[in-house]
């Protein structure tokens, strides 16, 4: 096994933060222009590493594939005897083949899209900049060979992202975007941190992360943890449980899961660009990348958590997606649906097919948002699709890709041959692990069947939005004549990256299905979970065949059925469906939708309100009782010696008056040095402090 | 090598002495700009000297003071302190950079500067116990001054505050030096005489005295407390912290930054090397409530911190909440909680010198503080935005910035005292619960606090405004590579400090 592969893997990481210090460092003046073709060109290089690195790896008999792994101490942990520590470094395994090319390549494209879309712009030099910035914390990510380096490049994505969503911060809505997105990931981050702090402390300190026959790897010490408490996996012990679900907060956070979701589709507000990086190959991607990594310490209490939270986040989100009528917003609740569906599929033991939906989304998906970036650009900034229609006739290129695209996510194909679009391989891979996941659980009552029926459901609803946003936009009449009349097509820069991406939607699929299913499939990585995974999940697995039928029967028409209602239902404007949503029942579903189920007044109202409160009590107790305390014993102090001071000067002193007459004449001669002049106190201080250490020195002498 | 120990504490007065007679304020500036370069140079020869895989105390000098009572002047240098002389004498050269603009009695205030200076530094290198006192007690008066001559409106009571506080610290721990005095001199190895040598003070002989259930155990455990109370004044820790809001609102800008930097951490240092080593059974009975005291100061500083509508005040309670995860992590009696509190005072002395000296600036111009005033400097001065956003987030505990290492540590740690175990197991949790959601509080103020003062369109009043000059820019750009630097690459600080610590540590272990 070629160690080339950890220096490919080092260069891809380091060479975008090169890059992106550069264009910081190096002035406008002095880079003009340049930062977009650097900053994509050392992006494009990134990306050949990890092709390269990709081929190499393939290259070996698979025999001879081992986790190349890399492990620099950070910080020292003597606690644990010495040689502990927490480890930074690279972890190059199938995963991380898989995922690099994708990360890096989307990356390219959104460079190359963003130096037609951010053309002009005052701080286009430090858009690249943050952009790279931004790929190089996924990287880490992705490359992270322990639980820490995880965190650390975590909060980095946290912050890139908080500086792009808010790059436009001179208008209120990117601030308040940016602050919440970052307010959001950090209570996710919280969670992570119990976590983390649970799995150090039992572990040792052991986190890193291969899983490896490797001694310093995290799981073998959980396997030996879990056998000296008598436990396992399967009768896991209530610490386990937790921290499992603790880790996973973090990526509730990160790929906005219900209840932390409500940032997603505010992060809209950053530049177009952006929604399409975050929605795709980062971020978002973070959170279910790291679950597949925690994926062995996960128990079935933690499965289930985990499985009932992509659930709600899969039906919710493609509710609301299916009657917002702004372009991007669709695509963002699209977003949280779909990546419902990947933790869904992590949680039901559909690892694999998680792991691939999100290549395969993050591709179809950075494709959508760049055709809607592209359709904003010629409409003026005009995101309602209320105001769009026949579009596609302006722009052919554009409507073609997010045709491919809208077939991609709505799981198209021939039906009972291979040849589809990407969505439908990985897709219905977790539609049938939930299925049996759904059998596994129904012993627990009917609520076990939701599993069984919610993505099935959302696999005919999926079509039927994207459909609808595809209607209202490319096809029908004109709504908005002045914005048709001044629609035009996007500039290479911007058209490129979207046929790439096109292509892309519809190779992935089958290009991964041969490599990463069929082919080896990723078996280190397998062995390594099969070694501690319980044994319902892996039932799970082996069903997975049966199940897969019926999924393909029960969703595999839906696209068309789908898809066909949705585009003929809104070719015509919104016409139909007004009526549709004065139905009762409906319109009370829809105004829930619409008001995105009220999460945000909910937490404007418990979370921020509450805080701003309990934050102004804490004040008011620091400056009225704390503090009043502390004056009030100044105060008491003060009077008493007062009190003192009259008992003195009337009952003492009066023995004393005629003492008094000769104080004073001393004191006028005194008052000479006591001008009222600080210079001259300072002066004395000094003279003093001299006098007294002058003292010191010769007590200290005389003593001896 | 103990000579240039002992030239580096007193350089400083010589200085001051200088300053005093200087011909001009000019004069004073590049005197007292001299003897900070000079002394920095001498604290990095040292630090070069220092054998690290030795640790321990070295450079030690010692003459005897006042034979009477046994009390002797003894300095020395050691792992636990050499980390922070090299904060205090790099911060120092910043401040008399940052005090370049001081108009009023420039000569005054350079030679009170540079007095404070040698007090900070006698304070970290005396090895015995009554210098240290007098130490601790000669960097008292000049902040006094400081403040009082130097602060802004409110500052006769701002520095009479902040002196009584400290005072009142101060007799806390003279009583238990006068308790030390009686009861050392039946150690086993004292030769009848009171100990003073904080080193033997540590020692074997002297712990079994204030052992659990030994002679004078009672003794051992108000001796904990007051000199607990007597640091944690000076941490500033929850309840006994309102004069550091008083104190920083007050103060000039430079004198910020030497608070925050170095003067809060001689109570962090002192809790290390006198309240946990000398009573360590104390420390183990009491941790639960010191860790509680603590999470409470990292959570009430966030939320005080999130309500203040002064930006300089919103700062000063930001350091009160990070001091909690120093108090945090010495309490959970973990190696990986104390590493991560001595990382986050060096760590927190880079970060909150650095967020004072932005407030600075805008306040130079501006003169008011006042949050919701201010909003779009980022656009009006790109560079400094970028400063301050670094500086801020390694506040918050951004990984890759200084701030992060010390607050990971410190919870790792808390975690990890599940395992001292005695049906402490939920409370510990808990308690590591609540720590980690600090992390959400400071994130919630320092953004909000960013998003008025930093983001939006920048005001018009802001046209006369002169630009952030080029000495701002060089202390800036200084103390943000640091906490670049400190979050790379931490094992600077646990190389200096780690065979000291396994001394150190070996007595506070939970057996």
């Amino acid at each position: 096994m070629p160690h080339s592969i950890i220096t490919l893997m080092l260069i891809a990481l380091l060479a975008p933060l090169v890059s992106s210090t550069v264009c910081i460092l190096a002035t406008r003046r002095l880079l003009f222009k340049g930062a977009g073709y650097l900053t994509t060109a050392v992006m494009a290089g990134a990306l050949a590493c990890s092709i390269i690195a990709l081929f190499t790896w393939l290259g070996t008999p698979v025999d001879q594939r081992h986790a190349l792994v890399l492990n620099i101490p950070w910080i020292p942990l003597p606690g644990f005897g010495p040689g502990h520590a927490l480890y930074l470094g690279i972890l190059a395994d199938p995963l991380t083949m898989a995922m690099m090319p994708m990360v890096t390549g989307i990356s390219t494209l959104v460079h190359i899209y963003s130096i037609g879309y951010m053309h002009g712009d005052k701080r286009y030099n430090l858009f690249f900049a943050y952009l790279s910035l931004f790929t190089f914390s996924m990287l880490g990510i992705v490359l992270a060979n322990s639980v820490i380096m995880l965190f650390v490049f975590w909060e980095l994505v946290g912050l890139t992202s908080y500086l792009l969503i808010g790059f436009w911060f001179e208008k209120r809505g990117p601030q308040l975007a940016c602050k919440k997105a970052f307010v959001m990931n950090r209570i996710g981050d919280a969670g992570f941190l119990v976590g983390f702090g649970i799995l150090f402390y039992k572990l040792g300190g052991a986190m890193l992360l291969p899983a490896t026959a490797d001694s310093g790897s995290m799981f073998n010490v959980l396997a030996n943890v879990l056998a000296a408490e008598g436990h396992s996996l399967a009768n896991p012990p209530l610490w386990l449980t937790v921290a499992g679900i603790g880790l996973f907060f973090g990526a509730i956070g990160k790929s906005a899961q219900f209840p932390l979701h409500t940032w997603l589709p505010d992060a809209m507000e950053g530049p177009t660009p952006v929604s399409s990086i975050v929605h795709s190959a980062t971020m978002v991607a973070a959170g279910v990348y790291l679950t597949g990594r925690i994926y062995p310490i996960l128990t079935p209490g933690a499965h289930l958590f985990i499985s009932t939270i992509g659930l709600v986040t899969l039906v919710m989100a493609a509710f609301m997606a299916m009657v917002m009528t702004d372009i991007k917003r669709v695509l963002a609740y699209s977003t949280l649906s779909q990546l419902g569906y990947m933790v869904l599929g992590m949680g039901v033991g559909a690892w694999t097919f998680a792991l691939f939906h999100l290549i395969t989304h993050a591709f179809f998906k950075c494709c959508l948002f760049q055709c809607s970036g592209s359709v904003i650009h010629a409409a003026h900034h005009q995101q309602d699709m209320r105001h769009y229609g026949g579009l596609g006739k302006k722009m052919p290129i554009t409507m073609a890709c997010y045709a491919i695209c809208t077939l991609a996510i709505a799981g198209a194909s021939i039906p009972f041959t291979t040849i589809a679009m990407s969505g439908f391989f990985s897709k219905d891979g977790i539609i049938a692990g939930s299925i049996s996941y759904g059998d596994v659980m129904a012993h627990a009552g009917y609520l076990g069947k939701l599993f069984w029926l919610g993505p099935i459901v959302i696999a005919y609803v999926t079509p039927f939005y994207m459909g609808r946003s595809f209607a209202l936009t490319f096809l029908g009449k004109p709504r908005d004549q002045h914005l048709h009349d001044h629609a035009h097509e996007a500039p290479l820069a911007m058209w490129f990256p979207q046929v790439c991406l096109a292509i892309m939607a519809i190779a992935s699929g089958y290009l991964g299905w041969k490599t990463l299913i069929l082919g080896s499939e990723a078996p280190m990585l397998a062995q390594g979970v099969a070694a501690i995974i319980p044994g319902e999940v892996i039932e799970a697995h082996h069903s997975h065949g049966m199940h897969m039928t019926h999924a393909l029967l029960l969703s595999g028409f839906g696209w068309i059925i789908a898809l066909g209602a949705g585009i003929l239902m809104y070719v015509p404007g919104m016409a139909i469906s007004s009526r549709i949503v004065k139905i009762p029942g409906v319109n009370l579903l829809y105004t829930w939708a619409l008001n995105k189920f009220y999460f945000d007044a909910l937490y404007d109202v418990f979370t921020v309100s509450m805080g701003k409160f309990v934050a102004v009590v804490c004040a008011a107790v620091d400056k009225y009782l704390v503090d009043g305390l502390v004056n009030l014993a100044g105060s008491t102090v003060r009077e008493i010696a007062m009190l003192s001071g009259k008992v003195d000067k009337h009952i003492v002193d009066g023995g004393v008056n005629g003492v008094a007459a000769m104080a004073q004449g001393a004191g006028d001669m005194l008052r000479s040095t006591q001008p009222g002049k600080i210079r001259i106190y300072v002066l004395m201080f000094f003279s003093s402090a001299a006098l007294v250490t002058l003292l010191v020195v010769i007590s200290a002498i005389a003593l001896r | 090598m103990p000579t240039l120990l002992n030239l580096m504490i007193f350089t400083p007065l010589i200085g001051a002495l200088l300053c005093l007679v200087a011909p001009s304020k000019q004069a004073a500036k590049s005197i007292a700009l001299v003897v900070s370069v000079v002394t920095l140079a001498m604290s990095l020869v040292l630090a070069a000297q220092y054998d690290y895989h030795a640790g321990g105390v070295q450079f030690e000098s010692a003459m005897m003071w006042i034979k009477g009572i046994n009390v002797e002047y003894r300095t020395g240098m050691d792992g636990l302190s050499l980390p922070l002389i090299v904060l205090t004498t790099a911060l120092s050269v910043l401040v008399v950079a940052a005090s370049w603009n001081i108009e009023k009695m420039t000569k005054a205030f350079m030679a009170l500067y540079l007095f404070l200076y040698t007090g900070m530094l006698g304070v970290f290198l005396s090895l015995d116990m009554v210098l240290f006192y007098v130490f601790f007690e000669v960097s008292l008066l000049p902040m006094y001054f400081l403040i009082g001559i130097w602060g802004g409106p409110r500052k006769e009571y701002a520095a009479i505050k902040f002196f009584l506080y400290t005072l009142a610290g101060s007799i806390c721990l003279l009583v238990v030096m006068l308790g030390l005095y009686h009861i050392t001199p039946n150690a086993a190895d004292s030769g009848g005489k009171p100990i003073w040598n904080m080193m033997t003070l540590q020692s074997d002989s002297v712990h079994a005295l204030f052992a659990k259930g030994g002679t004078y155990w009672v003794f051992a455990q108000w001796a904990f407390w007051l000199t607990l109370v007597a640091f944690l004044i000076k941490l500033p820790a929850v309840p006994f912290h309102t004069w550091l809001p008083d104190a920083h609102v007050e103060a000039p800008t430079p004198i910020s930054m030497i608070l925050a930097g170095v003067l809060l951490k001689m109570g962090g240092y002192a809790m290390m090397r006198i309240t946990w080593p000398f009573f360590p059974d104390s420390a183990r009975l009491f941790w639960v409530c010191v860790a509680t005291l603590g999470v409470i100061a990292i959570i009430y500083g966030a939320l005080c911190a999130m309500a203040q509508s002064d930006w300089k005040k919103l700062v000063a309670y930001s350091s009160v909440s990070h001091m909690g995860y120093v108090t945090l992590g010495l309490a959970v009696l973990t190696r990986t909680g104390f590493d991560g509190a001595y990382f986050q005072m060096i760590a927190h002395g880079i970060t909150s010198a650095m967020m004072f000296f932005m407030v600075g600036v805008v306040y130079e111009r501006a003169h008011h503080r006042e949050i919701d005033r201010l909003g779009g400097i980022w656009l009006k001065w790109p560079g400094y935005g970028g400063w301050s956003l670094l500086c801020f987030f390694a506040g918050m505990g951004l990984p890759g910035l200084c701030g992060f290492i010390g607050e990971i540590m410190v919870l790792l740690g808390t975690f990890e005292a599940v395992g001292h175990g005695a049906g402490h197991t939920t409370i510990v949790y808990t308690l590591g619960v609540l720590a980690a959601f600090g992390v959400v509080l400071t994130a919630g103020y320092i953004l909000w606090m960013f998003q008025r003062v930093y983001m939006g369109l920048p005001k018009p009043d802001y046209d006369h405004y002169e630009p952030v000059n080029t000495r701002e820019y060089a202390i800036m750009t200084v103390l943000g590579v640091l906490a670049l630097v400190f979050g790379i690459v931490p094992m600077i600080v646990f190389h200096a400090t780690g065979v000291t610590f396994n001394h150190l540590f070996a007595m506070l272990a939970v057996q």
